[in-house]
């Protein structure tokens, strides 16, 4: 430090923050536009908006969007799925890929792993409508299932609601399983190895190991990425939801979540007032969930929380 | 091998590996399915439908492309060209937002950084970006509606980014330079990026993926057949049998062949096309992805 203060003169020791400002300028404008500006955008939902008059032209309405919506049985349903395959997705998921991450360690010293973990991950990688058509190589009309497995007397699945809770978490979690697991994978393999083997020493099961060592140091881990998904727990994955079913009306009673309810109702039947408000609500209900989460996160492990 | 299974630990091991071969093969049929579709004869798929084995193996899906390029290929152009222009701008406003949020000595670093970070906690929905987007920016159907919206930068990637230069690079270094003269912008690119290939890298991939799966805003803001990008193609393409499938429920295949829309071993053929890249790709990023996720996931 004192070095510093001989060498450089009073002058260049202070920054110049204007090469700062350009640098940053880019970025700034850029989330204005597209974060900030729908922000203010959400007055839309409190107006009777007509594409002629402009956001700030239209009639201000107040609550009415909101109290229509509400009256409608749209809301319940997309609500409902929304929030319980969300439920399930946590749930099952974290089980999902914390077993996936506990046997990928298991046979991590062995070739096999370097193969493994890629391809269960690779799903991950590709694009919603590659998955619809991937889905419906399997269930259109002419597709695997019903024409080899149920030989010709098949299902139309694109028409029974009943069955799509089971393919949506397939769908879910053979595109997700494997890649919600590298974190987990990452965690347990920074775990002390020392522990295992006096554990093994003491006679503990493989079991017992997982039960007692690991779960439990990974535990602020499991809880933190817990909490951040109840954030998101009003958000779908729009793809998931629009693509796989193929946008089937018929299936709306089990697949229209808040996400494909905001597209449909906006792209489809031109009704900005139900979509805005649909999608206000979604944006609030998340916001008062991620800062709810946080202050648990904060309250029960105060360095894994996001602010 | 009896004494092999009779070790608690190897029988374990075994049963851990039976589990993950199953998962890899669960995770792998779907594609084989797609491919071995988008190689059977046409009329043999009408009858049998989709196999994993087809019986009479057929190219005609392919050289049905390849007739039609200049309609699908013009779409997988604009994919790479879109890809490539978004990474690159997204890459650069990036590492370059991020630079002067992790100097110590920036006045107004915390300012900005909650700046960036009230964007991850709160949005103003779809419905407004929308209508912001198509009615005050007017960008519908243009090339920008591919490129500007949502991908072109993520207040997420800037934090994890500064994160990453505020860990790895010494403040040493950064005095070092401007004692010798250098400009902040030659210290970003001469000091801090070539320090920092790890999560440039990271971000490189994150932005390029993004681009080249989207379809959402091909969905919301384009409708001129001459802006499909390969997903937003293959998107239209469902939707128009769905549609075709609702107006009339004939058999499929011989029923959409009349109606100039690609029969079912082309649709397959085109998804096997649009995945190409991403299949040659992946086993040489998998590595550096999934080293992404980790870094990535450590805050948020």
């Amino acid at each position: 430090m004192e070095i510093r203060r001989k060498t450089t003169s009073k002058k260049s020791k202070r920054v110049n923050y204007i090469p700062f400002y350009f640098m940053m300028l880019p970025g700034i404008i850029y989330l204005f536009i597209n974060n900030y500006l729908p922000m203010f955008g959400i007055i839309i939902a409190f107006k009777d908006y007509k594409y002629a008059r402009g956001i700030l032209g239209s009639k201000w309405v107040g609550l009415k969007n909101f109290r229509f919506l509400f009256k409608t049985n749209d809301a319940f349903i997309m609500i409902r799925n929304t929030v319980c395959y969300n439920l399930v997705f946590i749930i099952l998921g974290t089980i999902v890929a914390i077993s996936i991450a506990v046997m990928m360690t298991e046979i991590g010293k062995m070739r096999v792993a370097k193969v493994i973990q890629p391809i269960i991950c690779f799903p991950n990688m590709i694009s919603m409508v590659i998955v619809s058509y991937l889905v419906y190589a399997f269930l259109g009309n002419s597709g695997y299932i019903n024409n080899t497995i149920l030989h010709g007397n098949g299902i139309s699945w694109y028409s029974e609601p009943k069955y799509w809770p089971l393919i949506i978490l397939t769908v879910h979690f053979w595109k997700n399983a494997g890649y919600s697991s590298i974190i987990y994978t990452a965690s347990i393999g920074g775990i002390d190895p020392a522990l295992y083997e006096a554990a093994k020493l003491d006679g503990a099961t493989k079991m017992q190991q997982i039960f007692k060592i690991t779960l439990p140091i990974i535990r602020p881990m499991i809880l933190m990425m817990l909490l951040f998904s109840i954030g998101r727990i009003f958000t779908s994955d729009f793809g998931l939801f629009l693509q796989v079913p193929m946008n089937s009306g018929a299936l709306y009673d089990t697949t229209q979540t808040i996400d494909t309810y905001v597209y449909r109702s906006l792209m489809e039947l031109n009704n900005v007032s139900m979509s805005s408000a649909a999608s206000v609500f979604q944006s609030i209900i998340g916001f008062i969930l991620v800062i709810g989460s946080n202050l648990l996160v904060r309250k029960l492990d105060s360095d894994s929380a996001l602010f | 091998m009896r004494k092999f299974l009779m070790n608690s630990e190897n029988r374990f091991r075994l049963i851990v590996l039976i589990i993950l071969i199953i998962l890899t093969i669960f995770c792998l049929t779907p594609f084989v399915l797609m491919i071995s579709a988008s190689l059977t004869d046409e009329q043999t798929l009408i009858l049998t439908g989709y196999k994993f084995f087809p019986k009479k193996i057929g190219f005609s899906a392919y050289k049905y492309l390849w007739a039609k390029r200049a309609t699908i290929g013009r779409s997988y152009l604009l994919s790479i060209l879109v890809t490539a222009i978004g990474t690159v701008i997204n890459v650069i406003m990036t590492s370059l937002f991020a630079y002067p949020l992790s100097r110590k000595d920036f006045k107004y670093r915390n300012i900005i950084a909650f700046y960036i970070f009230f964007t991850m906690l709160f949005n103003g929905g779809m419905t407004a970006s929308y209508i912001i987007w198509s009615n005050v920016f007017k960008i519908k159907n243009s090339f920008w509606a591919l490129m500007l919206p949502t991908y072109l930068m993520s207040g997420m990637n800037v934090l994890m980014v500064r994160n990453y230069y505020m860990a790895s690079i010494p403040d040493a270094i950064i005095e070092a330079a401007r004692i010798d003269g250098a400009t902040e912008m030659t210290i970003y690119w001469k000091v801090i990026l070539p320090l920092s290939k790890p999560v440039i890298t990271t971000i490189t991939l994150f932005a390029g993926m993004a681009y080249w799966n989207d379809w959402v805003n091909g969905v919301y803001y384009v409708s001129d057949a001459r802006l499909y990008t390969i997903n937003v193609y293959l998107n239209k393409l469902m939707t128009n049998i769905s549609f075709l499938k609702s107006a009339n429920s004939l058999t499929e295949g011989a029923n959409l062949v009349g109606m100039d829309l690609p029969s079912i071993s082309i649709r397959m053929a085109i998804a096997v096309v649009a995945v190409l890249p991403v299949f040659i790709i992946f086993p040489f990023i998998q590595r550096q992805l999934i080293k992404g996720v980790v870094i990535g996931g450590i805050k948020g």
